[in-house]
Formats: structure tokens, sequence, C-alpha cells
């Protein structure tokens, strides 16, 4: 059959011959095969190209179980068979076998007769199989690297190793000296560790009110107006890749897709990679039903240990184009004009800001108690603290989504940390490490917040034993760190990424104590806190959490969602589930470091209208 | 070398604080102090110098904050150290106010003014040289308004914020503010309409529309509800820590506010009341409607500021809200005066308004003729106001410095200081600091006396020979002999349940004994 594809989805109407000419231009500057662009930015979409061949008198073979010769595998490229959809895999009866999405792209036929001296024996195959086998036999080198640059390069950001011997001993030798203070002085060492307690509660509460205060100056300021963004011209934007790690998402999928396409940017400066798991055999199925046209392009992640969202990252970025990346996760609701603001953003700031992050926010915060309070923490993360940070110059522990890089210092940096699993924290402070700065924008991605106790706290678990990596990972050399980062880098580095955790572990001793103190006796009580210990203990317990209160009333204030403004009052409540987290990510912590605890995503009921931004 | 405005403004400030300095050391050298620094005083030393229990007279004196400024300024000298906080806290409320005025303004005529009211005004005197807190109260009032007038053209979180973290502080400057926040809740309903995007410009329309559409009138109470949590959630909830506080360390939760230990107003306000209703040419204290007009004839800046705002109704309202909030204290606190504090904050106010909107005047040459003129008459008020008060300390700061004669107000308090003084190094007085706070500020040794704050107290009051050699009781004379323990009622009683103990008057004044105890068994 000599039949042209390209001619066949025109006569078919698939595709109108003006669109058939810009994919034909596309192709000559990008290197793809007309096929992929055909199906990877919004021309036409698999069931209808399917239906197409289907018609023609094509059939699809199942491919997954065919046989294949390494020496034959050798000579393909991996970058090469991707772009153009078709895969060598054996020599039988003196012919190549070759799988091809599209069988009349002569360029592979012609590469396939010069570069095995034989004639190709063509198996028409779906696009996303054949993806899957490219990937699944020819990607193990970029897997390995996409696992292991990071501690091949600099093995001491790597969380790789969790304790390091000198940082263990250090622990022994704390635990040691406060059991035989115990036990030699039970009062006096329980007084002082009550007042290094209080006075970091003290500290870190002030701190954080100050910094909430400078970030909420942000609001005044915009980094990006709508002048900015309409005088941008769109001739002149650049390439522009999304990560797009999913694992098991296959409810959300059309949600997903649905949701990129009302980005404002030119589709061919777009290079979405949607990144599947090798085993996640559902989302790859939920992607070949959509019934549209995607703009996107999926890779498949080889099986590789630790099966991590850092991972699937770092292996997406082998196959990226962009001048810029940003990461969103399977149910994200980006402002459409996200990606321009950033462009517009990365114009006006110096070289050496490499990263926006943009503020994270919810669709259904108003579904039920948890969601409120995960609104109101984000808000108050997002929109005070961070630009807070940003203000001062202080590492940004960077988001898990909606992070927009500079993909060259990116790459530079060593990527994300696959053995780490708040990669995006760690990528933060090595990035302040290496002296480069993360600027926050005025745009907001919104998420699903996690409406399900148990599932919120296997989330929860996660981001707090990622913390606890980071701060392991950086305080190895806590002098290098300070010398490095400075004071002030170095102090926020303690008090947002190792504060943070040790607060939550502290804070149900606290609250315990402070029951007992309320319900049983007094006296017992006042031998371990004397008058002004007991004076500051109640101080930082009243008012700190007032400020705490506050301050999150604030940031929903800012937001106008004015209806949740009394929930803040539950944020003691709020912060016993984040306890209970913290003790699960310290006890994983120990235990499966690299364990990634999977947040089941699409469980709210909620719409998700796309934020349009007018 | 050219110096910027910045630097310009700061050596201004630096000039003035020193002026305000030189007046204060001077005044204090005359013998002037009044009540509230003597109380100041008299507390930092308990917290350096004495013995027992001091984180609660740390905790809970009050006024708090302006106890905390001086209690710094004590490293310096004790002494001065209420007029040291004064002068530096007016100088430092000049530097916010001039360079919010020079960020907006670039016209010099009205920094000009602004000096020449903070060289020359008596109230801003008296609020620099006196060791009084109202510097403080003045500046956080202004800090608020100026956040919330800002809040009104931006619209954002940060201002509304720290308006009210203003707010807390200026309750802990003086617990009265509190009051302040009755009269925003009315208002609030019309902050809260004006920011509503409505087409509608006039405010009684703007409520008729949001009123009738079930959406817009959803949004104007979550608004509205909003507001009122941003704006007054923090200061309740200091009000209801700080009288947990003083419920779980002193048993009551007005303790603050109603006790002579904790604070310095209670028997300050009520003998100058009783003095001026009971003396023989009996004065009037103000009349409740007549307080306005006071305040206008006191500061008639104010017209012009009320002018200035007069095409926005709630911004008009905010500035005539703390007339509510005087009217109100007047009605509330009927048998005291109302302070000359009370007063500087509407002179704070205009200067805030003038800030804000002197330059949208067309004619600027007339607006600043009646300015100049205005500020005069403010000059001549001001003195006026001060010099017929009827409060004392208000009173005799304004006659020391006139007269530049010696104030021997005080001189009484230092004689028996100095009798207590010349005792032996460990002989032990037996003193009720509720009314003798200031003998206990000029004593040198903390260590000898027996105060309230200390446990042994109760109990040397019991048995006083058991614990002091010395005890200092108010005769009745002394006007504040109702308010201690330790009055002429005390001798005779402790006689009663230990006769073997004898008593003999050591030395005496008009308002004081000092009874040395001898035992006879």
């Amino acid at each position: 059959m000599s039949i042209s594809i390209p001619e066949l989805l025109v006569n078919d109407g698939f595709i109108s011959r003006s669109d058939q000419e810009k994919i034909n231009d596309f192709s000559e500057r990008s290197e793809m095969s007309y096929i992929k662009i055909a199906l990877n930015f919004g021309y036409i979409s698999r069931k209808n190209y399917e239906r197409s061949l289907i018609n023609a008198g094509f059939t699809f073979a199942p491919i997954r179980e065919e046989k294949f010769d390494t020496e034959v595998l050798k000579k393909v490229e991996l970058k090469f068979v991707n772009n153009h959809i078709a895969l060598p895999l054996r020599i039988e009866n003196n012919k190549v076998i070759t799988l091809m999405s599209d069988p009349s792209n002569q360029l592979f036929i012609d590469f396939i007769k010069s570069t095995y001296n034989v004639e190709p024996e063509i198996i028409v195959a779906n696009d996303l199989d054949i993806t899957w086998l490219s990937h699944k036999l020819l990607g193990e080198k970029y897997v390995k690297s996409s696992v292991y640059e990071l501690l091949r390069r600099d093995p001491t950001s790597s969380a790789s190793t969790t304790f390091t011997s000198p940082q263990l001993i250090a622990i022994f030798i704390l635990i040691g000296i406060v059991a035989i203070g115990l036990f030699l002085n039970f009062k006096d060492t329980s007084i002082i560790i009550n007042v290094i307690i209080s006075s970091f509660f003290l500290i870190a509460i002030i701190f954080k009110l100050f910094l909430a205060l400078i970030g909420s100056r942000f609001e005044l300021h915009q980094a990006v107006t709508k002048t900015d963004v309409r005088n941008i011209v769109e001739e002149t934007l650049p390439v522009y890749t999304i990560l797009l790690p999913v694992y098991k998402e296959d409810k959300l999928i059309k949600k997903l897709i649905w949701n990129l396409q009302s980005l404002d940017y030119p589709r061919e400066q777009l290079d979405v990679k949607l990144l599947i798991e090798e085993d996640d055999d559902k989302t790859l199925q939920a992607v070949q039903n959509l019934d549209f046209p995607g703009v996107f392009e999926v890779i498949i992640v080889p099986f590789h240990m630790p099966k991590t969202k850092p991972k699937a990252c770092n292996y997406g970025l082998h196959f990226s184009r962009g001048t810029y990346l940003t990461i969103y996760d399977a149910e994200d609701i980006p402002d459409t004009d996200q990606l321009k603001k950033v462009v517009a953003l990365f114009a006006k700031l110096p070289e050496k800001y490499i990263c926006i992050q943009s503020a994270l926010n919810y669709f259904n915060r108003n579904e039920n108690f948890l969601t409120r309070m995960f609104t109101l923490e984000y808000s108050y993360w997002f929109d005070y603290m961070l630009p807070g940070l940003d203000t001062l110059d202080i590492p940004i522990p960077l988001g898990g989504t909606s992070n927009h890089f500079k993909m060259d210092v990116l790459i530079e940096l060593g990527a994300w940390d696959p053995f780490n699993v708040t990669e995006d924290a760690d990528l933060g402070v090595r990035a302040y490490a290496k002296g480069y700065k993360v600027a926050i924008i005025n745009s907001t991605t919104y998420e699903e917040a996690n409406n399900e106790p148990i599932n919120w706290i296997r989330q929860r678990s996660r981001w707090i034993k990622g913390y606890m990596q980071t701060y392991l990972v950086h305080m190895r050399n806590p002098a290098a760190l300070l010398k490095k980062i400075g004071w002030r880098g170095f102090l926020g580095f303690n008090f947002f990424i190792g504060a943070t955790s040790a607060t939550f572990l502290v804070y149900p001793l606290l609250l315990g104590i402070f029951i007992s103190y309320l319900v049983f006796d007094f006296s017992t009580i006042h031998t371990l806190f004397p008058d002004w210990v007991l004076f500051m203990s109640i101080f930082n317990l009243m008012v700190g959490n007032i400020l705490m209160i506050y301050i999150n009333m604030m940031a929903v204030f800012k937001r106008r969602y004015f209806e949740l403004i009394l929930f803040a009052i539950a944020n003691p409540v709020y912060w016993l589930m984040h306890s209970a987290a913290a003790y699960m990510g310290l006890y994983q912590l120990i235990v499966n470091p690299f364990y990634w605890e999977k947040t089941n995503h699409g469980l709210s009921k909620v719409n998700n209208p796309t934020n349009v931004i007018k | 070398m050219k110096i910027s405005k910045n630097q310009y403004l700061f050596i201004l400030t630096l000039i003035l604080g020193v002026y305000y300095l030189v007046i204060g050391i001077y005044l204090n050298h005359l013998g002037y102090y009044n009540r509230e620094s003597i109380f100041y005083i008299e507390k930092t030393k308990i917290v350096f110098e004495g013995l027992g229990n001091r984180i609660k007279v740390m905790g809970l004196t009050s006024p708090l904050l302006p106890f905390y400024t001086t209690f710094i300024f004590s490293a310096i000298n004790s002494y001065l150290a209420p007029v040291i906080a004064s002068a530096v806290g007016t100088s430092v409320l000049f530097y916010i106010i001039a360079r919010t005025l020079t960020k907006r303004i670039t016209d010099d005529f009205y920094l000009y003014m602004l000096l020449a009211l903070f060289f020359l005004h008596p109230g801003i005197l008296y609020t620099a040289c006196s060791g009084k807190a109202i510097y403080m109260a003045l500046i956080f009032f202004f800090l608020f308004f100026f956040n919330l007038l800002k809040f009104y053209r931006s619209n954002t979180t940060f201002h509304v914020s720290l308006a009210s973290i203003c707010l807390v502080i200026l309750i802990f400057c003086d617990y009265k503010f509190i009051w302040l926040t009755l009269f925003f809740v009315p208002l609030v309903l019309a902050i809260t309409l004006q920011t509503l995007n409505l087409g509608e410009k006039e405010s009684i329309f703007r409520l008729f529309i949001s009123f009738n559409s079930p959406s817009l009138r959803r949004k104007l109470i979550n608004k509205t509800f909003a507001i009122y949590i941003i704006l007054f959630i923090l200061p309740v909830a200091s009000v209801i820590c700080y009288k947990l506080l003083n419920l779980t360390h002193a048993n009551d939760l007005d303790y603050f506010i109603e006790s002579p230990y904790a604070t310095w107003n209670v028997l300050v306000d009520k003998l100058n009341y009783d003095i001026m209703t009971t003396s023989a040419n009996y004065q009037l204290p103000e009349l409740s409607i007549m307080v306005s007009v006071r305040v206008i004839y006191f500061c008639p800046l104010i017209l012009i500021a009320i002018y200035l705002f007069r095409e926005s109704t709630y911004q008009a309202l905010t500035i005539l809200t703390p007339f509510a909030f005087v009217e109100f204290l007047h009605i509330k606190y009927d048998k005291l005066f109302l302070n000359y504090e009370y007063y500087l904050i509407f002179l704070i106010l205009s200067l805030l308004c003038l800030v804000f909107k002197a330059q949208t005047i067309r004619n600027q040459f007339i607006f600043k003729v009646i300015l100049a003129l205005v500020v005069a008459l403010q000059l001549y008020t001001g003195y006026i106001f001060l010099s017929k008060s009827l409060i004392t300390d208000e009173n005799r700061f304004i006659t020391t410095l006139a007269d530049r004669q010696p104030n021997t107000d005080q001189s009484e308090t230092m004689e028996m200081a100095d009798v207590i003084n010349s005792l032996p190094q460990d002989a032990h007085i037996l003193m009720d600091d509720a009314v003798s706070y200031p003998i206990v500020a000029f004593t040198g040794d903390m260590k000898k006396l027996i105060l309230p704050y200390q446990d042994v107290f109760l109990s040397a009051i019991e048995t006083p020979y058991s614990y002091a050699n010395y005890i200092l009781i108010a005769t009745a004379k002394n006007p504040f002999t109702g308010y201690t323990q330790l009055n002429n009622r005390y001798i005779p009683l402790i006689r009663i349940i230990n006769s073997g103990v004898n008593y003999r008057r050591v030395y005496e004044t008009n308002n004081w004994v000092l009874y040395r105890i001898i035992a006879t068994q």
C-alpha cells in the first residue's frame, strides 16, 4: 500500500490543507515526523487517526510482546525513534521488522534501508504502543542518568544516603546528653529543654509574623502586569516545556489535557510531556481513549527504583526542547496567562533568577473541613510566606508544581534529586546555595485540595519526610552551608525546612503538657515550669496560636475567600493532623526513606472550571 | 555635599529630640514629676532591684508598653528614663509624620507648619517633656488611622492588618482606646459597602442595591464580617489573653485597670476629681455636650480635615469617629476629666488628613494662609487648655515651664525617701506602694522595703514585728489614705493583736508617718 498517510488524513477531512502545510513547516523546523506533530500538537485525535487508517485497510497490531534483537536496537537512538514514532525490532527473512505509526514515513524507511541494508517490513501500530516499547527497550541509559546523574556529579547533595555517619553520631550524642542530664538532674534538664523549646517557638512565631507582613506587601506590587502580558510579541515566545508526571491518574487525564488546551501560548511553542510510568497501563489507556486532539506528547518512563516523581521528571528532561520548563500535577489548573507572565518576568529579572514560583491554591476549597483548612494553609504559604522569603532573600522551598525554570540552569544544577521525596524544596535550596535566585509571580495554579483525611495524612507525611531529608542533606556540613548561603539564608533554611518538621513533632507533646497542666495537679508541673518559664510558654501558646491564626486569616482575606476566615480558628486541630503526618514521615524516613507516598487525586466532586484570565 | 530629604528629616528629628530632652531634663531639675512617670520609675526599680515575684510586676504593670519603653531607657538613668522615652518617642512621632508628609507633598510649607507645631505647641511639649506615655498613644493612633486611610485607597490586607496591629498596641498603651472599636462597628459596614464593585456612587443607593440582590447581600455580609475579624480579632484576642493572664496571676480579670498596684491612674483620676468637686471653689467637670465643641476649640484644624474629606462619606465618618469616642469616654468615665491626650489625638488626626489631602486644594495660597492662622491659633489654645486644666499634672507642667521656678510637689515625698535612705542598711520598712510608690521611687535601696509584690507582705501586715523594723503609714490628711491598709487605723489595730510591741514615730510629714517597731518583750 503506497498511500501517503498525510494525504489520507486530508482526504478524510480530519486535517485541512492549511493545517497540513503548517505541520510540514513545523516538521522541517523541528525534526519531528508529520504524524508525531499531527498527534501531539492538537491536529487530530488518536481515535480519528485510527479510524482513518483502518478505513484505508490498515490493521493495528498488538506489539508489546514482539521479539526484538538488541543488535538491531543498538543502531537506533531513542530520541530519533521517538520523533518518528517508529522502531526497528529485529531482522527476519532478510527484512527489518519495523513498527511504524505512519507507514508512509519515507524518511524513516530510508533510514532503515541505509542503516541495515535491507528492506523494512512494516507493522502498523498504535503510536502509544510504539512509544511504550521504544522507551522500554531503549530508555535504559536515560533512566539510569535520571537516577544517578546528581549522585555522580554532586554526591553531597543527593539524598541517597539519609543519615551520614557524623549526623548519626551527633544525634546519638545529643540523645545521650539529654538522657544523662535527665538521670542526674531531672528538674534542671527539663527546665533547660523547656526554655530551649519555648525560645525557639517564640523566635519562630515572631519571625513568621514578620515574614508574613513583609510578604503581604507583595499584594501591592504586581510582578507582571496585564500590560506586560499584552505587550508580548507571540512570534518571539520561546519553546516552553511542560512536564506532567502522572501515575494512575486515568480519571484525571481528560481534565488535565482540557486544562492545558486553555493555556494562552502558541501551541507549536509548547512542548508538553506527559510522563507515564511503564507499568501504568490505565493512564496510557485513558490517553488512548481521548476523543479530542491533545497538545502533549507521551513519554514512557522505564521501570527503575526509586519510583519517584523527580526521577520521572529527570527522565522527561532528556526529551525536552524548551528554553523554559515547568511542572504541573495532573489536577492542576494554571491561570491561562501564566506561561506568558513567566516569560515576561524572566525578561525583566536579572540573569541570576533561574526559577519563578507561581502561587498554588485550591479550586475545591469549600468541599469540606479539610479542603478549607488546606486552602487557608496554602493561601498563607504561597501568598505571604514565599513572597516574604523572596523579599528577604532567604532560600525558598519551592512548591510541588508550577515552578518555572530556565532549562539550561536546571540541567547545570543536576535537576531534581530522585531520592528526595520533596525534590522541589531541595532544588530551591540547592539553587540558592549555587548563588541563583528564585522569584515569586502573581499568577496562581489551582489544584485539588485533598479532601480525605487518610489520603491527606499520607500526602503530608511525604512532604514532611521530604523536608527532613532536605534538611539532613544540606546540614551534612553546616559550616559549608553557612558559607554558601550566609547567615540570613542559613537561619531561614533552619526555620523553614528544619523547624517545620520539628515543630510538628513537638506540638502534641507541648499540648499534652498544657492539658495536663489544666487537668491535673498544678504543683507537679510547677517544678518543671518555674514561673518565668510558664509565663514564656503560656505566652507562646496564646500569642503564638493567635498570631498564626491571624496570619491565616490575613491570607484568605487577601484571596477574598471571606467565608473561610473563621475556619482559621480551627488551625490548632489541623496542626494535630500535621503532627500525625510528621510522626508517620519520621518513621518512614528511618525505615523507608525513598518510598513515594502516592496522593490520590480526582477524589473531589467539585467541578474545576478553567481559570481564564481576561 | 548635598544631603537628601531623608537625611534632612533625620537631622531635624535629632535636633527636635535634643530640644525636648533639654526641656525635659530642665523641668526634671526644677522638680517636675508626674504620677505616671514616678509610677514607671518605681516599677522599674522593683524589677531591677527588688526581691520576690518580679515577673508579676513585669507582666501586669499597666499600661504595659509605655512601661517597657521606660524600662529600656532606665539603663541610662532610672529617674530620667520616662523623660528620655517621651522625648525620643515624640521625635519619632515627628519623623513618622514628616516622612509621610514629604513622601506625598513636595511643598516645604507644610513641613514648616509641622515643625512649628512640634517645636512650639504646648501640648506636644507636654507629650515630649513630661515623661508621660502620651507619645506612644499618639504614634499608634496616627499609624492606626494612617493604615486605615491607606486601606481605603488600596483595599489590601496589608494595610488593614497593620491597622489592626496598631490598634492592639494602642490599646496596650492606653486601655481606654478599646472603646474606639465600638464606633468602628457601624463604620465597617460603610467601608465594605464602598469597597464593593458597584456602578452606583451614592452610599445610600449602594446599600439599597446590595440589600436587594441575594448574591451582593451575601458578599456584603461576608466581607463586612471578614473586615470585622481582620480588624478586631487581634485586639479582642489580645485583651482576652491579657485578662486571662491577670486572672491566673492576680485572681482578677481587671487587675491591670483597677488595681492601684498595676496602674497609676486608678487613684490619680479619682483624686483629681475628688479634689476639684469638693474644694471651696467648686469647678464643674466638662459638660458632656461640650466635649466636641471643646475639641474644635482646641484643634480647629480638625474642621479643615473634615472639609478635606467631605466628598467621601465613609472617610469623613472615619475622621468623626474619635469625636464619638471622646464623647463616649466622657459618659462612661463621668467622674473623670478628659486628659489632654484625648484632645491631642485630634491634632494628630488633623495632621494626617492634611498629609493625605492638602495637595488636592486648588487655591494653595489661601489654603496656606488659613492653615498658618489656624496653626497659630492652636498654639494659643494648646497653652490655654494646659494652663486651665483641672488635672494637676497638666497644670503643673505648664506653670513650671512658664514660671521656671522650682516645683515642690514631690518635695515631701523626697523628704520621706531621704529619711528611709538614711536608715541602717539592715533595716526593713513595711510600705504599701499602692499609695506610697513615689516614696519607693526615690528610695535608694529596694532590698530594704517590704512591698505588696513580695510573698512576705501579707504575713508582714499581720505580724509586722516579725518581718520589719519600720512601717510607713499614710496619715489621715493623706488624700490616698482610704486606699491603703497602712493608714492611721492600722497601728491601733495591730497594737490590739500584740500589745507587747511598741511603735514609735520616727519621722512625720503632712501625709506620712514613719514608725519604728520596738519589741518590748
